[in-house]
This record gives structure tokens, sequence and C-alpha cells, in this order.
């Protein structure tokens, strides 16, 4: 590796400047993907009704106007009820399958990973139609339970797939010596498993719950009369904008950020530190 | 895992070889828990995937008259969906738009996880993280924050014109194809980036170094030995970018217009205004084929990726 570095850096003028130029380029790319977000955070705070360049002036009336709208506020609430409700569901259908997957034999291996990703390459607009058709069974189900089956059903296969690659790295001589000393499956789990896993546990549950709660597609096939925050945002979008909606984008974006780095660098760490 | 033991043995010293009985116990206990550790996921997917998914199909051999379903078997809604001026202009819309946000995405990806997997050293692990996480933002505000920069008063514009490049502000930015493949790539890119920092790496750099020792510039030795070990990242990067565009519905209803619709369009407004559920199961029983078939093609390079 430092040979390589030599190489490449060494006194090499054309190489420097490749290297340069692709940092430069590199550069560009991370302003393209975070442009629209520090936009959308800026125009939170511009004090025209309509926003737009430039902005003149500085404003909190957005946010207080944003906290005192019904609508978004209740959106708000169910929506992280909801996600809530959908990550911890679908973690705990992923970790046992997460488990069985990284550490036994499984016959038919490749039939059942591809059974708990199939609904990641369906797209989100099949997946409702679909599930909004099954739900005729059961009408009493549509509103908040069959968004809570819809999220948790979309998010339980990467939740699987994420646990199952952390798992691959845990410790099993630790499960082998507690079982060696006489102890049941379940408190295996429960003191060894789990505390040793927590982190990564964790991670998927955030993930998890931001993506439930910024779903949209699938969640307005069978929401019914129940309003998720996605959903209130999406039906003002047709009619007037208010600020008040970026304010409430700005907020959530800010917590999604937040969570979902997080979780990204607790996913990372484990990894590295579980490395061989 | 076979030191697993019966609770009936206890604390008795481990036995070099367990007899066949205590084996027995053993594979029995695997089994169970393979068994309990599965069954949840596999019956949830089974109930709220795959049997929709049956029901869709059902569905789409049926059509509806006046607001009611009718049982008898026919195959009219795929009649309609291969013979419409309509449905077959949203499938090639969904087609070229797809096809062309994979080639660009493409493009765009390469550099930027090369750079994170090769040149980025310790910083690799905060560049990958900062590539993804604007991923988790909901699409819905993502693609919302896109109307604030392409709209005729948006940041672009007011860019352009403040810099004297434009007198009027460009009107096709928003509101058209050009707006939907501007937002895929966005939505899409930092999942292409993804397979591909994978894949570089893998590629070991005493590799590079070896090409460059033989007088490879280090364009030669990326042309001709990088990118080629990569390839499977490139496939397996170019196959999600394709069947997350094709089927992708957020992106287009706010970007697009509604002039030109794509397919994921066309099935919800089946659904919505028309009231023809037999219709909009038919056209999502053909896009299903499509994504299975794009699948079906890089499995090859998919299987291996899976398997990590």
């Amino acid at each position: 590796m430092n040979v390589a570095r030599a190489i490449e850096t060494g006194g090499r003028g054309r190489g420097r400047l490749g290297g340069v130029a692709l940092a430069a380029y590199a550069a560009l790319v991370f302003v393209f993907l975070y442009l629209p977000i520090v936009v959308i955070i800026l125009f939170a705070f511009d004090d025209k009704p309509v926003p737009g360049l430039p902005i003149k002036g500085l404003t909190l009336n957005w946010f207080e106007r944003a906290f005192s709208t019904p609508d978004l506020m209740d959106g708000l609430f169910t929506s992280i009820c909801l996600a809530l409700c959908s990550a911890l569901l679908a973690t705990a259908i992923a970790m046992p399958a997460a488990m069985a997957l990284a550490w036994r034999d499984i016959k038919l291996r490749t039939l059942v990973v591809c059974l708990v990703l199939a609904p990641i390459v369906a797209p989100q607009i099949v997946i409702g139609l679909g599930l909004v058709l099954l739900f005729r069974f059961t009408p009493g189900l549509i509103g908040s339970p069959a968004i809570v089956i819809a999220h948790a059903t979309l998010t339980a296969c990467y939740a699987t797939m994420i646990l199952y690659s952390r798992l691959l790295g845990f410790p099993r001589s630790y499960l082998e010596a507690a079982m060696d000393l006489g102890a049941s499956d379940a408190r295996v789990f429960f003191e060894i498993v789990l505390p040793l896993a927590a982190p990564a546990v964790l991670a998927v549950l955030l993930l998890a719950f931001t993506d439930a709660f910024g779903e949209y597609v699938v969640a307005w096939f069978v929401a019914g009369f129940t309003k998720t925050l996605p959903i209130v945002i999406w039906g003002s979008m047709r009619g007037v904008l208010s600020p008040a909606i970026n304010a409430v984008s700005a907020i959530i974006i800010l917590v999604s950020l937040v969570l979902s780095a997080a979780s990204q660098m607790w996913i990372i760490r484990q990894a590295r530190s579980s490395a061989p | 895992m076979s030191i697993a033991k019966p609770a009936a043995t206890g604390f008795a010293p481990s036995e070099p070889s367990p007899g066949p009985k205590a084996q027995a116990v053993i594979a029995q206990r695997e089994r169970r828990l393979v068994i309990l550790g599965l069954f949840p996921i596999l019956l949830w997917q089974t109930i709220f995937f795959v049997i929709p998914m049956l029901i869709l199909l059902v569905y789409s051999f049926w059509t509806m008259h006046d607001y009611r379903l009718d049982y008898n078997f026919t195959l009219a809604n795929y009649v309609e969906i291969f013979t419409s001026p309509i449905y077959l202009k949203a499938f090639l819309l969904s087609l070229q738009i797809a096809l062309f946000v994979t080639a660009i995405c493409a493009v765009l990806a390469v550099p930027i996880a090369y750079f994170i997997a090769k040149k980025a050293g310790r910083k690799r692990a905060i560049l990958l993280v900062m590539v993804i996480i604007p991923f988790w933002v909901s699409l819905v505000m993502r693609a919302f924050a896109w109307r604030l920069l392409l709209g005729e008063r948006g940041f672009i514009n007011r860019g352009l014109e403040f810099g004297g490049l434009i007198d009027h502000p460009l009107s096709f930015l928003l509101y058209s194809p050009t707006a939907i493949v501007i937002g895929l790539i966005y939505a899409y890119l930092p999942l292409y980036v993804l397979p591909l920092y994978a894949s570089f790496d893998k590629v070991r750099d005493t590799w590079i170094a070896a090409a460059q020792d033989l007088n490879a510039t280090p364009m030669r030795a990326f042309w001709e030995v990088t990118l080629p070990l990569a390839f499977p990242g490139l496939i397996v990067g170019a196959a999600f970018c394709f069947i997350f565009g094709l089927g992708e519905y957020i992106v287009p209803a706010l970007l697009g217009g509604g002039k030109s619709l794509m397919i994921s369009q066309v099935i919800r407004l089946e659904f919505e205004l028309r009231q023809n559920w037999p219709g909009g199961a038919a056209l999502s029983i053909v896009l299903m084929i499509m994504i299975v078939a794009i699948l079906a093609v890089s499995l090859r390079w998919l299987r291996p990726e899976m398997a990590r």
C-alpha cells in the first residue's frame, strides 16, 4: 500500500493533478447531494410568504406557524407513533431471521434470502396496490394497522440483511461457552446476544424508523382516513404552498440526517471492531 | 455450532465425541432454532408480499364494469396494455428515463466511489456515510426541495440570471422529463455508489501498483485493471438504479408536471381516478415481469454480492 502511494505521488505531476481533480469532483458531488437539503432548510427561515431568492430577511415565524397548525402536528404525531410501531415490529421479525442466517446451516438458503429481500426490488406503487387489494378482505385493518404492517414489510428485508452482516462477525465462542454451561436459548439471547448486538439493533431500529416515517406511496394506498405527515404534506403541495411546510420539512430533514448518520456510524464502527 | 448440548447433560465434562443419541438431540435443537428464527419473517413476507402479488395476478385477469368486478377470466387488460398508445407511451417513457438515469448515475458514481475507496484514506468511512445519509431523508421532501431549486424563481434560474448567463428563466427545468431525470439521479446516486465502493474496495492496491510498475499510466491502470475488476459493482449498481428508476412514483409525480406520465403514475391513476383495479393490477404485473427479467440478467453478478 505504501509502495502504491509512493508510486502514485512520487513526483509524478500528472498523478497529483489527477488526484486534485478527483477530490474537486468529489466535492462537487457532495454539493449536489446536500444542496437541496440546505435550500429547504434555508427557505424555512425566509421571511417572504413565497420563498425564493434573494433572501432579504430571516424569521422564525414559519416554525411558529407550523407548530400551531393542527393538521401538521396531528400528522407529525401519527407518523411518529406508527413509525415507532413498525420499526419495532420489523426489527423483532428481522433479528431471529438474521441469527438463523448468520449462524446456522440452512437448506434452500438462496430461496430464503430471495424471499426475505423481494420487497426491496418491487416498486412501492405495486406493493401499495397489492396490499390495498389484500386489505379488502379485512377492511377493519385499513388505516393505522395497515400502515404499520406495510412499513414493517418494506423495512424488515434490509433490517434482516444489516443485522445478518453484523452477526457474521459475532464471537460465536461466547454462545458456545454459554450453552456449554447449560444456558437456555432464551437466556443466551437475552444475556449474551442482545447486549453485544445492541448497537446494531439500535442502528437498524433508527433506520427503519426514519424510513417508515417518511414513506408516502404505500402508506397512501392503505391509509384510509389516517393522515401521516408525508400524506398531509403531499396534500398541501397541490394547493398554495405555505412556508410552514418548509419549516416542518426542515425539522424532519435535520432529525432524519442525525438519526441516519448516527446509525450508519454505529454500523460502520461495529464492522470495524469485529473485522478479522 | 455443534457444541450445543441438551440441558439434561448439564455440567458434565465435555466429551470428545457425543454419542449418536446426543447428536440426534443436537440436530433436533438446531433444526428447531432455524425454524423458529426464520418462521416469523417468512410467514410475514408470504402474507404481506407474496399473497398481494398473487392477488394482483388474479385481479389482472378480471375486468371492471360500472364499478363492479367481473370475475370472468380474460386477457383483455393485457391486450389493452400492448395496444393502447397511452400505456405503451408510459412504459416507453419509464424505460427511457430509467436507462438515461442509470447511465448518468454510472458516470457520476465511478469517480466518487473510486475516490472514497482508494484516495480518501482515513476519511473514507465518514465520506461513505455522507453519501448514504441523504438517501434516508423522505423522498417526498427531497423531491420537493428540487421544486424550490428548479422553479422559474428557483435557486438555479436566479443563480444563472444573477451570473448573467440567461435573460429569462429557463422554464423547461421544472415540470418536464428533465426535472424527472435530475430528481431520479439525485434520489438514486447513493444507491449506485454503495456497491461500486464495495467493488473498488476489493481491488487490492498492490494489483494497481503492479500495473504501474509495469509502466502503465495511472489512467491505463484504472481502465485496464481497476475498473474491470470492479465490474460486478457496476452491474449491481446499474440493476438497482434501473429497477428503482423504472417504478418510481414520487419524483415524476412531484417534478414531472403531469404532461407525460411514467408507468407508476398511470397505475395510481387507474386505481384512484378510474377505479380500474384490474387494469392497474395488469400494469403492475407487466412492470414486475420487467423487473424480474432485469434481475435474472444481472443475477450472475448479483449472487456473490448477496452472499456477502
